[in-house]
């Protein structure tokens, strides 16, 4: 289902925080002792850079959000074609395995071709302890801000107004959403009091975990 | 101080401290001394520097020994590799940061680190009762 995002309310420039109680265990069995490599959809938040500041790591920031391609879709476009799009757009170092992705609400503006083509082009760089971060929407009708979102700490985000015209909104629900993620697995859920839904990722090609919804 | 009206084309070497706020298609090397990239400075250029603050463009590679600022007018496209790197709130940045804070560096994992670095992962008292 596509809904326009003409509709959405606005949304203020100032940060308003987001409580989490999920975001940590992207970071449970990670080796931080070592470099993280960090791949951020959006583009760089004050906040993220800062807390990232008390790690040894690499932090990518592509912000696939203003990528042409993802403000006008092209219906026609081959899953090759999209696929190629967004390796472009990533430019990730063929080497490059990613601990931690941080998708945010990225998926929300996908249809279904368009994330299992970004799904496939993060393929190479997705390893077995790599984690995820998302939000979704707890059904259709839930409203979906233009947010750019940063780490204020472990258990509290940043969401702050997006310049620039919200693309169209692709919502799905968590069955949809894990039947499109591939090798990944949603691991952890929790609903958020606005009707928004944050995820865990796992990779799952080598293993299972024990997946279930806290909610 | 490279002024508003001058381009450089070329590589430019420093033993001082740099102010550029004009043009330069190429590359500074300042390695004891700290550039600043001003509000009117227009940079197609790497950057390698003890500081590098940027408040005006630039495109390209920024190595900074000790650290790097992009400040809220500053607009960056490329990669940076620091020991600290700080964005204020504003700066437009898309790229890379490579970060590596040294002895400070957080090596504990959230669930096995306690006291002070605790702190420092989850924010204040409140927040952590909050998530408890």
């Amino acid at each position: 289902m596509i809904r326009s995002s003409s509709s959405q309310p606005a949304v203020l420039a100032t940060n308003l925080g987001l409580h989490s109680n999920l975001f940590a265990t992207v970071f449970e069995r990670l080796q931080v002792s070592t470099r993280l490599n960090v791949l951020d959809m959006g583009f760089a938040s004050p906040s993220t850079v800062q807390f990232f500041n008390q790690f040894k790591c690499k932090l990518h920031f592509v912000d696939l959000y203003a990528e042409e391609f993802i403000a006008n879709p092209q219906e026609e476009a081959t899953h090759d074609e999209l696929r190629m799009q967004f390796k472009a757009a990533l430019n990730l170092q063929p080497d490059l395995t990613i601990d931690i992705c941080l998708f945010w609400d990225f998926f929300n503006y996908l249809d279904g071709p368009a994330l299992k083509a970004l799904i496939a082009a993060l393929e190479p760089h997705i390893g077995p302890d790599t984690r995820g971060y998302s939000l979704g929407l707890l059904n259709g009708r839930t409203s979906l801000p233009y947010y750019q979102y940063g780490i204020g700490s472990l258990n509290n985000l940043s969401q702050t107004g997006r310049d620039g015209d919200q693309p169209p909104i692709y919502p799905h629900s968590q069955r949809d959403l894990n039947g499109m993620l591939g090798y990944f697995e949603i691991d952890k859920s929790r609903l958020i009091p606005d009707g928004r839904v944050e995820y865990i990722l796992y990779e799952n090609r080598s293993k299972r975990p024990n997946a279930g919804a806290i909610f | 101080m490279i002024g508003p009206g001058v381009k450089i084309e070329g590589q430019i070497n420093s033993d001082e401290d740099l102010i550029v706020e004009g043009k330069v298609d190429g590359s500074i090397s300042a390695k004891s001394h700290e550039v600043v990239v001003g509000k009117s400075g227009v940079l197609k250029a790497n950057i390698v520097a003890k500081v590098v603050k940027v408040e005006g463009s630039v495109t390209g590679d920024i190595s900074g020994i000790e650290k790097v600022v992009i400040s809220n007018t500053g607009n960056v496209l490329g990669n940076i590799e620091a020991p600290r790197v700080t964005l204020e709130d504003g700066a437009k940045f898309k790229g890379s940061i490579e970060m590596d804070p040294g002895d400070q560096a957080i090596s504990e994992l959230p669930t096995t680190a306690s006291g002070a670095v605790k702190a420092q992962l989850f924010g204040s008292e409140n927040e952590q009762a909050k998530a408890s």
